[in-house]
């Protein structure tokens, strides 16, 4: 999933980890579309549903972070250099870490799976609620506003290729059984791509074993785990062998999730002006001393359903927490951190900037051959090379020369329709989205991906997107970031499977009305 | 007051923890060694077996686990996650060699942190300590971990840094969260043992009720809990206690502890049907070539039996295998015992030399150094001993 099987503390790929109700999977985000009344804006965090869909971990505190702010001044379209990336990084890190004040809701389950839902620091105030789950329910808040929420199993909005995905970046783990203690042999060191390579016997498609990485794995042959070969692979008929099926490798399956419905009058006092509302979602486990101190605060909840809450008070009940897992935007973590434990950081992700320009790169010598093999362009700088290279950098100033037009390209939209309100909103970029890593909702757009996440958004392959030459046309049309999702494309592609790399949509209709997540299966 | 526990209603968390593990077992065992070995199961099935034998405390069951490992090895070669596992069955078992042998059969195992953690326990138990504390400080450095913080709380403390430790193991404890209350437990038996060596009694006894409460019905918990009441001079208690442990983890360390228990309350014949269990136990497992028991040996024919040549035998034998201030002041305890005084003066200097600070150690240097006519460092270290432990009486064994 975007945001699965991460970090490694809780990464259920290896046989001795246990899936964890601390694995957040996605955070989406985007204006509601339910235009009666006040502007509304729609936040859901989906998670591992552990111990099962609809019922939750009592030890756990689920956060969501929410700040509202005018759209912020990016560096402008002349000013590519490293220097000027850094130097926005830098503003982004003071504006969130001095200047906004991020609101939060808070949400805990008891033993009989009734949530504590706690608001704190937005406008109104600070306020809890107790909350029934696996229902809809509106929360009124001590300042007029209505919230709804829902706590509960649904099913798993996100629709991907996962093993696709990690077949393009010869994750191991998912294909073999991997020593945990091996953390070498997880990204084994052959060239990301996005078409097969000819003799990596290690990742390609075996037709005796087509489940191999959809649930089969082989033991990990002994080293050396390199590729010698200099061409992708094709077949007799001179088509490419695409790493990716389309197919969706989370139907039929459940999540928990905390969805919220919110008033912007209720985040920010200037709705006008702070059009975009950057949130992020963050899983926190109850730590040891706290669980054998406790006592039972159960009664006052339930006899105090809208006590307002002492800001104080909240922040000691996260010392007894311990943070887990983070996610803000789509392969943030997957495909950019590398699911490092320690890389959890959530908005505060700045220090991985300068890895985040080595690892694009590293990404751009696998996929960006792969795209120019297909005919199509690319935005990343690989000397024509013919085939996908394995390559890592030491430091941001190697990198960046290759990776400047993909990290300064304004990813292209395929139409109008996502600027709603026909606003002068600039096209995002990539250093943009994933620096600081929060889902940034532009309330003028629909929100779909970039300005935000929608559920239909098929994210992975606007992910690859970003390789894309966005200056590039195709058929009379500027490449997008729906390019790659378009079936004509691969219908003339000289590639087999004939199928964009991710599915289109989900499993499960999605709900035209709150809670929007389908029902659990 | 500390007690024994009674558990409420309801299966403890001990044995719950026990049910999933042989639950696992049970779904694994079928597959996990038939060939084609796939071994990512054979290593789930392998932990699973190790957390059943750490959890029950019984050795054979270790066993068990390096049979499972080595069927295994012997159909896919080294296997890292093995390998470590081995290793940390070795050591468990005081094999050492074995050890540092099993963090070598894969190239770059030995360098990752758990590698590194365990190559830090095994300086310490060859008595390089200077290399032991680097490797714990290292090991936190990178890798901030409870276990990582806990391993040099207890060479602080080992070293008299008491206060140090306790603020490690408060670290310790801060990493832990709710789905670790095993860890946080035996955190708080750490804590508690660090008290009870220091002659604060009721700290001790807060610390076990505390792990008693963070997970309920295990054993290791009452074990301790047992010792507080001997410490106390609560025999009776400590004795009823005792025996409800050994009805559940028959080992002879903890027969022996019983035994000692009867003779510190003055009735050396109850005590002596344990005392020959213990040792015949111990004894076979000498015989089948185990190493694990060695120690306990010398200190049994030093102590119970006052038979200086066999403890010196033994101690010898351990010595052989780990050089520590514990194996030399089993050698020093046991040449005292043999009436080999000047022998017994240096081994016992050897053990001094590594810095520890132990009411125990100090007291037995203190007879050493009577023995030996030096009566003013005799009374220097029986100073000394009262500082750390005021309280501290060692174990009064009528001669044979």
């Amino acid at each position: 999933m975007a945001d699965h099987n991460d970090p490694n503390a809780v990464n259920s790929i290896f046989s001795d980890i246990d899936v964890s109700a601390a694995d957040l999977y996605d955070l989406f985000g985007f204006p509601s579309d339910d235009s009666a009344g006040r502007e509304k804006v729609l936040i859901a965090l989906t998670f591992a549903a552990v111990p099962e869909a609809g019922v939750f971990d009592t030890d756990m505190l689920y956060r969501i972070q929410i700040a509202a702010h005018p759209r912020v001044e990016a560096p402008s379209e002349d000013e590519r250099s490293l220097e000027t990336l850094l130097r926005y990084f830098d503003a982004v890190k003071d504006k969130y870490l001095v200047e906004l004040h991020a609101a939060e809701i808070r949400v805990t389950f008891d033993q009989d799976n009734r949530a504590r839902v706690a608001f704190k620091d937005f406008p109104g105030g600070s306020f809890q609620a107790a909350a029934d789950t696996n229902e809809t329910l509106t929360i009124e808040t001590p300042d007029g506003h209505s919230i709804k929420a829902f706590l509960g199993g649904r099913d798993d909005a996100f629709f991907n290729d996962l093993p696709g995905f990690f077949r393009s970046i010869n994750y191991a783990p998912q294909f073999y059984n991997v020593p945990h203690s091996m953390m070498e042999a997880r990204e084994l060191p052959i060239p990301k791509t996005l078409l097969e390579l000819e003799g990596n016997h290690l990742f390609n498609f075996d037709p005796k074993n087509p489940r191999h990485g959809r649930g089969v794995k082989k033991n990990l042959p002994p080293g050396p785990w390199t590729w010698k070969g200099d061409r992708f692979l094709k077949d007799e008929h001179g088509n490419f062998r695409f790493v990716y099926s389309g197919e969706d490798a989370q139907a039929g399956r459940n999540v928990n999730a905390l969805i919220f419905e919110i008033p912007l009058s209720f985040i920010t006092e200037s709705p006008a002006e702070d059009r975009i509302v950057s949130t992020w979602g963050e899983s926190w486990v109850l730590k040891a001393a706290p669980k054998v101190e406790s006592i039972p605060d159960r009664l006052f909840w339930l006899e105090h359903p809208w006590a307002l809450l002492d800001a104080i008070q909240l922040d000691e009940e996260m010392k007894k927490y311990k943070l887990v897992d983070t996610d803000g935007q789509p392969f943030a973590d997957a495909g950019l951190s590398e699911r490092e434990d320690n890389r959890q950081l959530g908005a505060n992700n700045f220090w991985l900037a300068p890895h985040f320009i080595k690892r694009l790169a590293h990404l751009g010598w696998g996929f960006g051959p792969s795209i120019s093999a297909l005919g199509l362009h690319t935005s990343f700088d690989h000397d024509n090379s013919p085939v996908s290279v394995h390559k890592t950098y030491a430091t941001p100033i190697e990198a960046f020369p290759r990776a400047r037009k993909t990290l300064f390209q304004r990813l292209n939209m395929p139409d109008d329709s996502w600027n709603k309100n026909g606003r002068d909103i600039p096209l995002r970029r990539p250093f943009e989205i994933f620096v600081p890593n929060v889902c940034a909702i532009d309330m003028d757009t629909t929100g779909t991906w970039p300005f935000g996440r929608r559920l239909e958004d098929q994210v992975a392959t606007r992910f690859l997107s970003m390789f894309l030459d966005m200056e590039a046309e195709l058929d009379g049309q500027r490449y997008h970031v729906e390019t790659l999702n378009d079936q004509s494309l691969w219908d003339r592609a000289p590639i087999v499977p004939k199928t964009p790399p991710n599915p289109l949509k989900n499993d499960k209709e999605f709900l035209d009305h709150f809670p929007y997540l389908a029902a659990p299966w | 007051m500390v007690k024994g526990h009674l558990h409420k209603e309801g299966p403890t968390d001990y044995e719950i923890e026990l049910g999933r593990i042989n639950n696992d077992i049970c779904e694994l065992q079928a597959g996990a060694l038939t060939a084609p070995i796939d071994v990512g199961m054979a290593t789930k099935f392998a932990y699973r077996l190790y957390h059943r034998a750490s959890l029950t405390g019984d050795l054979a069951e270790f066993e068990v686990v390096e049979t499972a490992i080595d069927a295994t090895m012997r159909q896919v070669g080294p296997w890292a996650d093995l390998c470590l596992l081995k290793a940390n069955l070795d050591f468990k078992l005081h094999r050492l060699a074995d050890a540092r042998r099993d963090l070598e059969m894969v190239p770059g195992l030995a360098n990752v942190p758990q590698a590194r953690a365990l190559r830090a326990d095994l300086d310490l138990q060859e008595g390089r300590y200077e290399s032991a504390l680097e490797g714990y400080e290292n090991a936190i450095q990178e890798n901030r971990t409870w276990d990582n913080l806990v391993r040099l709380a207890y060479f602080k403390a080992r070293m008299g840094d008491v206060e140090g430790a306790e603020h490690l193991y408060i670290e310790a404890e801060e990493e832990i969260t709710a789905k670790e209350m095993r860890s946080y437990a035996w955190v708080e038996l750490q804590r508690g043992v660090l008290d009870l060596t220091h002659g604060r009694y009721e700290c001790a006894g807060t610390h076990y009720e505390r792990a008693n409460e963070a997970y309920s019905g295990y054993w290791l918990v009452d074990e301790h809990i047992g010792g507080l009441l001997g410490a106390q001079g609560k025999y009776d208690q400590a004795v009823a206690l005792y025996e409800r442990v050994v009805a559940r983890v028959p080992r002879p360390d903890l027969q022996q502890a019983v035994g000692d228990l009867y003779v510190s309350a003055g009735k050396p014949d109850r005590a002596r049907p344990w005392h020959d269990k213990a040792l015949a136990a111990y004894l076979e497992s000498a015989r089948r070539g185990d190493v694990h028991y060695l120690h306990h040996l010398a200190a049994f024919y030093a102590d119970v039996r006052r038979d200086g040549a066999e403890a010196v035998r033994w101690a010898r034998e351990d010595l052989e295998l780990r050089q520590n201030f514990s194996t030399q002041a089993a050698l020093a305890w046991a040449l005292y015992r043999d009436g080999r005084f000047a022998e017994a003066l240096a081994a016992m200097h050897q053990a001094l030399s590594s810095g520890v600070r132990d009411a125990k150690l100090f007291c037995r240097a203190a007879m050493i150094h009577l023995a030996a006519g030096r009566t003013d460092e005799s009374a220097r270290f029986l100073r000394e001993a009262a500082e750390i432990n005021p309280h501290y009486v060692d174990v009064h064994y009528p001669a044979p």
